[in-house]
């Protein structure tokens, strides 16, 4: 059964449509990437989600139920703006945070030391919020949205702001918490992330849903690009969409940039290559990133590679 | 429910947590205590000094100081009697002048007085009848006390003498030697004239017994000089009507009564105004917190925004309560301290709210005047994204809410429950201070109800609309509203 499922989800402010006939679901152990660029529809999606606002239309249904904040325990959210009370200690606020979870407070002190260790701040247990670095506020609210052991964990453009130490952390711990077969969704606009973390993605331009698959399918919706040094044989070769000569090598040689169509097979095309002795000293297949799906479906405003 | 009191439990602790919420607690009451001790410093209980040149042979100056002692001792007197009336001691000599409260005291009671050994001959018969937490009789100060005066003025002329009273009245280096200087001069029989130099405007009562001392003396001798016998004319002097006073007892007076009945109730009024602007600031402050630093997503995903706005009304209601009970620790300790002259005062005191539903609707109207004013300043909060933003918002609020209430208080203190003070009676926003503060002077039980029950429906609509308001405001981070955005949010559109 899916933990999160979004179902022909719309939402409007004044005349503005945030969210627009939106559908989507999100399995257990699944690391769900939500991309999109600024004013996507990401941020109010994770909010409906957590119930700090409604839809206008349509259905969510979060761990087996409509969205509540009843849901609290099971659920971990790091949001993109992040920040904690100055004068609370470390493992208080973590306390706090997974009492309001309907955590007993035993529980999540332990839970929190835990983590607090697991991030290298156990010494820093005690010391108040406005003590620390920037970076260690940013674990301790990691170790905050994790302390309940969460069925979902909602990240609203989590390695925002992080150096690269704390990135390290974060992809270690949505891979943990995968692994213990929570449902992870986060939003992003950077794809290296995506690319590297997520079993499946979901693209958003202007709160309309763009794509959604694995990474696979979404880099085949482009045209893959082969890079070859052949001789002129190639051209006639059944599968691809163009042929490019390039600087010629000498005794015939060429180098070729060679696109196979979206629903092409680079594969196809070597093992013809291979049937029918045509020539080749070089066979490279590049395929689309990320990137460049995400620019040709979305756009390239406010993207990272 | 459970989140509502982690919520309220969190923000008590914060403030707590604060130095200026220590610093607060403690200053009030030491500034209360201190407050009498300075105002006493402060009060001008040193004797006037007084010298007498007397050039006609010193009989003048000896009438004068004769007369002026004779004051003195009226006034220890009525003072002494004021006492003996207040506690109840008039057993300790029913004879005597100063358990008769019936009339001006004469010369003959002071005499009998002075024969019986004045101040110190009364209080030893109080004394002993007195009981142990009686509080002791406090004498007061003499008004005047006559000094020396130098020999240059017994005998200096013109600028000379002018000069020599400088000297005494205002020197040009070190203490006066005396306020007022009174020169007789050595012909005055022949020509009844007599000087006084003061270093500022004298005082009534200085100058109209000085004449009337000076004027019985010249009537005596123009009487003598008309052929009547020295002891006639003394008589004719001395004869004066008696005058029968009646006064209420010691806090039994309308005025009296009245301020001592509202004390306690203004004090409460006063409490709440300020334990709320308190508390109800370092709210503001958290609220304004929780936006600028970004925690309000973290904390919207776990707890709906009404158990938020609850929890912090709660946790501020909290502060604002274990102040007033610190205070009242602090003012039972002052009491045991002090048991006598304290309990003396507050019996009188605390009778207007000893009735069981009086002791209801004080907090009734405590809690509800808590929460009505509390919850504008959390609606205030979940606008504002900085200190600065929240006091654009917060001045005219204060304002609106002072004002009449620092009113109030005046009105009632000056005895004065007139229109305005029964119009804001029934304006929510001033309800509960203007009803706890009549408390003492006597509100009717249907205002009571009435404007109770009229309080209790704007702390509903106040969380209807304001609870919109906070809901609608809370993660609108960065958007300063206008009154369009601000009407639509209350609509909750």
């Amino acid at each position: 059964m899916s933990i999160l499922t979004v179902a022909s989800v719309t939402k409007t402010f004044a005349d503005v449509r945030a969210v627009d006939d939106l559908s989507f679901a999100v399995e257990p152990g699944e690391i769900y990437g939500f991309l999109g660029g600024n004013g996507a529809g990401k941020t109010t999606t994770l909010r409906m989600v957590l119930d700090i606002i409604r839809p206008t239309s349509g259905a969510i249904t979060v761990l087996g139920g409509s969205p509540d904040r009843d849901n609290a325990a099971g659920i971990g959210f790091l949001p993109e703006e992040r920040g904690l009370y100055g004068n609370m200690s470390a493992i208080d606020t973590i306390v706090y945070f997974g009492r309001l979870k309907g955590m007993e407070a035993g529980a999540a002190r332990s839970a929190g030391l835990e983590l607090l260790d697991r991030f290298g701040l156990a010494d820093r247990a005690k010391s108040n919020i406005s003590d620390m670095s920037k970076g260690m506020a940013q674990k301790v609210q990691l170790a905050a949205s994790l302390v309940n052991r969460p069925r979902l964990l909602l990240l609203d453009e989590p390695f925002s702001g992080l150096d690269p130490v704390n990135q390290g952390l974060l992809e270690e711990e949505i891979l943990r918490a995968s692994r213990d077969g929570a449902a992870v969704v986060f939003s992003t606009h950077v794809m290296q992330h995506a690319e590297r973390l997520c079993d499946r993605l979901l693209l958003l331009r202007k709160g309309q849903k763009r794509f959604e698959g694995t990474l696979d399918e979404a880099r085949d919706l482009l045209p893959s690009r082969i890079d070859a040094v052949a001789k002129d044989t190639i051209e006639k070769v059944p599968g691809l969409a163009k042929a490019k000569r390039g600087k010629a090598l000498g005794d015939g040689w060429h180098e070729y940039t060679l696109t196979v169509p979206p629903e092409g097979d680079a594969g196809a095309v070597l093992e013809h290559c291979t049937a029918n002795s045509v020539p080749l000293r070089q066979f490279a297949e590049q395929r689309a990133s990320l990137h460049e799906v995400f620019v040709q479906l979305v756009g390239d405003e406010g993207v990272e590679r | 429910m459970n989140n509502i009191l982690l919520v309220a439990r969190r923000e008590f602790r914060q403030i707590v947590q604060m130095k200026s919420f220590w610093v607060t607690l403690l200053l009030i009451p030491i500034a209360l205590a201190l407050g009498p001790i300075v105002a006493d410093s402060l009060d001008e209980d040193e004797a006037t000094k007084v010298m007498l040149v007397d050039r006609s042979g010193g009989a003048i100056a000896a009438t004068i100081e004769e007369r002026f002692a004779l004051e003195e001792d009226r006034t220890a007197l009525a003072r002494l009697a004021r006492y003996v009336r207040r506690h109840g001691l008039e057993r300790a000599d029913p004879d005597a002048p100063w358990t008769q409260y019936d009339r001006w005291y004469t010369e003959a009671d002071i005499a009998s007085f002075r024969e019986a050994g004045g101040i110190e001959g009364a209080l030893e018969r109080i004394d002993a009848a007195k009981e142990e937490d009686t509080p002791e009789f406090e004498p007061g100060e003499p008004n005047y006390q006559f000094v020396e005066a130098p020999d240059a003025l017994a005998t200096a002329e013109g600028e000379a003498l002018e000069a020599a009273v400088e000297d005494v009245i205002d020197p040009d280096e070190g203490d006066e030697e005396a306020s007022y200087v009174v020169l007789v001069d050595e012909n005055y029989e022949q020509r009844p004239v007599v000087r006084l130099w003061s270093n500022d405007t004298p005082r009534t009562s200085f100058v109209t017994t000085l004449q009337d001392v000076l004027t019985t003396d010249l009537r005596g001798r123009l009487l003598t000089a008309d052929g009547l016998s020295p002891e006639r004319a003394a008589a004719v002097q001395a004869a004066q009507p008696a005058i029968a006073v009646t006064t209420p007892k010691p806090g039994d007076g309308a005025r009296e009564a009245l301020l001592v009945r509202s004390i306690v109730p203004l004090a409460l009024a006063y409490i709440l105004m300020m334990s709320l602007m308190l508390s109800g600031s370092w709210m503001l402050q958290s609220s304004v917190e929780e936006r600028s630093n970004k925690l309000l997503e973290s904390l919207l995903a776990c707890v709906r925004a009404e158990e938020l706005m609850w929890g912090k009304l709660i946790g501020t209601v909290a502060v604002g309560l274990s102040m007033i009970l610190v205070w009242a620790i602090f003012a039972g300790i002052a009491g045991f301290a002090f048991s006598g002259a304290v309990a003396d005062f507050l019996r009188p005191a605390l009778e207007p709210v000893s009735d069981p539903l009086i002791i209801l609707a004080i907090l009734y109207f405590f809690v509800m005047g808590y929460v009505a004013v509390s919850i504008i300043f959390l609606a205030i909060g979940s606008m504002s994204d900085t200190m600065n933003e929240a006091q654009g918002f917060l001045m005219p609020v204060l304002f609106a809410i002072l004002l009449p209430v620092t009113f109030v208080i005046q009105a009632i203190l000056a005895g004065n429950s007139g229109p305005m003070v029964q119009a804001l009676t029934w304006i929510p926003l001033w309800t509960p201070f203007t009803v706890l503060a009549r408390l003492g002077t006597g509100i009717e039980t249907w205002e009571v109800l009435g404007s109770g029950a009229l309080l209790a429906g704007f702390v509903v609509l106040e969380f209807v609309y304001l609870g919109r308001l906070f809901r609608a405001s809370l993660l609108a981070t960065g958007q300063k509203p206008g009154l369009k955005v601000l009407a639509a949010r209350l609509k909750g559109s």
